[in-house]
């Protein structure tokens, strides 16, 4: 990844980390699955591809991914300008950026705790 | 991100792990203050008991309940009517606080006698109320009384009544935020399926995590229902025992407040598959995105839309004349949880104050990292400060103004720093719009308020100027501003109602066409 696509991802990481709340669930298996269920739906909506909605929680993903896609596009004029292989490869840099911010290199002592 | 300590802690150094400053360039995994751990013997704490938690912050909002303690009669009295969370029933739950009033015979000798007495005296006093909530407090749970059988005496006894019992002494975790979590799992366990709701509507959601402060809850439903959205429950501001009980049959759980009531969103979430979706309700932004997201996941955004759009124009101008104000003026976040990170960017964004520092007393460190995150480089972060690093960390860093609880407000009173009631509020309600404009003129009035000029002249000591007339708010928090700003046409001061709740009890809402046959 070049400097300007790396300098694109922090952006797109900062304003998740400001501005959404997705990301905090409070155990480790509950923040893969927000990552992931999340990050993937914004990836297809930003790629235009069909996004799956048919359980409950796959559609509180799709919300929260809609709006941060809705935020990306209006506060980062550059987003609309990316080829779907570029979208791809951004949201893929951003999900182990994210991951390793939020699971793998937290130290929230809590988040393998094994009750809620 | 540094850890940080503070030199009035020096003595005590395990303290060091429980602050951090926000560095240039550095995130999450490189310090994050240590949390939710019980404190350190010689540091006094200014935190609630488990006890409190479960009573005082969860518990007792709910309205149409009597709310017992088994304990000594200080236990209820210490957690009665220091947080406003009030009620459209008169404020049944506010007015009114009960107690077994254990004395050190029944520590000797038992209390359960007693408390079964005090149930049924209390039911008999107010034989309207039917449903009951009983805590367990530290003299009753070292002593071993069965909460829970007595209950269920009484229960078979009097068969229209309903008895919760929540076993959350004070010493059941270390801090208020354990009972947050006991009476979470104690309510879903006991008490979530056992009474089946009149469902209305076709988008039917459960409110979690909003205690109704000064009206929040009010406002908030209000604007669900002008989306036709049905709140089944509120968990647990102005929120019914029996509604409580039907949680399980919501499409949606919203959750406002993860840190005190995420445990049973998440146990809703496995036992009865209902999703939980995390808003902000506070400031312009965040709370058009949580009523855009709830109206995406039913598939009525466009409700949402008309409502952000009309409340945003309606309000903006009076958000933006006290943002010109406010502009750069330095705050302490110190709220207890949740309101660090509800409020840590959006007060930057919408107001234009700088955060200088976020504490909190018993949040956990999931808290602290939303709320790092949020607050802009150079920030401190504080977990459960004593009242001396909490001076130390004022004269530090020289706020403008403090947002906290009464307890470290009124030691920031003393050395001259405003503050404004995070906890129950100043002028509230500080949710919707209005609210937000509320809050902001709050702080406004806080801030420029001539008060504070006065209160540092020593009138034996220091002269006093003859030649000066009085000074008000306006005057000085105009005097830095351009000339155009002052007299800009477009903005002006808050306009809304001193209390606009009244015309939100009994109000009629739209009615909307219903998707599904079964709905009314």
């Amino acid at each position: 990844m070049d400097d300007l696509m790396k300098d694109r991802m922090d952006q797109l990481l900062d304003h998740i980390m400001k501005k959404c709340l997705w990301q905090f669930h409070s155990r480790s298996w509950d923040r893969k699955v927000q990552n992931e269920g999340v990050l993937s739906k914004a990836t297809q909506l930003l790629c235009g591809e069909p996004v799956d909605t048919s359980t409950p929680l796959a559609k509180c993903h799709w919300v929260d991914a809609l709006c941060l896609v809705n935020d990306y596009k209006r506060r980062f004029a550059w987003v609309s300008q990316l080829k779907p292989d570029e979208i791809k490869e951004i949201m893929q840099a951003l999900h182990e950026r994210l991951d390793h911010l939020t699971i793998t290199g937290s130290l929230n002592l809590e988040l393998n705790d094994q009750h809620y | 991100m540094p850890y940080h300590e503070f030199k009035c802690s020096t003595c005590i150094p395990e303290r060091k792990n429980h602050a951090v400053i926000k560095g240039p360039g550095e995130d999450l995994t490189m310090a994050l203050p240590a949390g939710y751990l019980s404190t350190i013997p010689g540091t006094i704490s200014e935190r609630g008991c488990a006890y409190c938690g479960a009573k005082h912050v969860i518990g007792s909002p709910m309205k149409d309940v009597i709310h017992l303690s088994h304990g000594p009669v200080g236990c209820t009295y210490d957690t009665w009517q220091t947080k406003r969370y009030i009620s459209d029933n008169d404020n049944f739950q506010l007015k009114y606080t009960f107690a077994s009033d254990m004395k050190e015979k029944h520590v000797v000798f038992g209390a359960e006698k007693l408390l079964k007495s005090n149930i049924i005296e209390a039911f008999k006093a107010f034989p309207n109320i039917k449903r009951m909530t009983i805590y367990q407090t530290c003299a009753s749970a070292l002593i071993g009384d069965d909460l829970n059988a007595i209950a269920q005496e009484v229960m078979d006894e009097m068969p229209e009544v309903d008895i919760f019992v929540c076993n959350s002494p004070g010493f059941a975790g270390p801090s208020q935020s354990g009972g947050h979590h006991k009476i979470n799992i104690a309510w879903i366990n006991q008490k979530v399926g056992t009474i089946e709701p009149k469902i209305t509507g076709d988008y039917v959601i459960n409110y979690v995590g909003e205690y109704n402060i000064q009206g929040d809850q009010e406002v908030m439903c209000d604007f669900f229902k002008r989306m036709g959205i049905q709140v089944l429950s509120t968990f647990t501001g102005n929120g019914s025992y029996d509604d409580l009980r039907a949680m399980h049959k919501a499409q949606l759980n919203v959750l406002e407040c993860a840190r005190s009531a995420e445990y049973i969103c998440n146990e809703l979430r496995v036992r009865y598959g209902i999703p939980r979706l995390d808003i902000d309700g506070f400031g312009f932004e965040p709370l058009a995105n949580s009523l855009r997201k709830v109206g995406l996941f039913f598939g009525i955004e466009d409700r949402a839309e008309a409502i952000i759009a009309e409340e945003t124009a309606r309000w903006k101008p009076e958000l933006d004349w006290y943002k010109e104000r406010l502009k750069g003026k330095k705050v302490c976040l110190w709220p207890g949880g949740s309101k660090l990170w509800h409020w840590a960017h959006v007060i930057h964004d919408e107001m234009g104050l700088d955060v200088v520092s976020v504490y909190t007393k018993f949040g956990h460190q999931g808290d602290m990292e939303k709320g790092i995150s949020r607050c802009e480089e150079g920030a401190l972060a504080i977990d459960d400060p004593n009242e001396l690093e909490g001076l130390e960390a004022m004269e530090m860093l020289k706020p403008d103004i403090i947002l906290t609880g009464k307890r470290p407000g009124e030691v920031a009173k003393k050395i001259r720093v405003p503050y404004l009631n995070a906890h129950a509020y100043h002028n509230g309600p500080w949710k919707g719009w209005e609210g937000w404009v509320r809050f902001a003129r709050d702080i406004y009035n806080a801030i420029y308020s001539p008060i504070h000029k006065l209160t540092l002249l020593d009138i034996a000591a220091d002269e006093i100027a003859t030649d000066t007339t009085f000074e008000t708010q306006v005057m000085l928090s105009d005097a830095a501003l351009s000339e155009e700003t002052r007299n800009a046409a477009d903005l002006r001061q808050f306009t809304g109602q001193f209390d606009g709740l009244k015309s939100l009890r009994g109000k009629t809402y739209p009615e909307f066409e219903a998707k599904t046959a079964g709905a009314a």
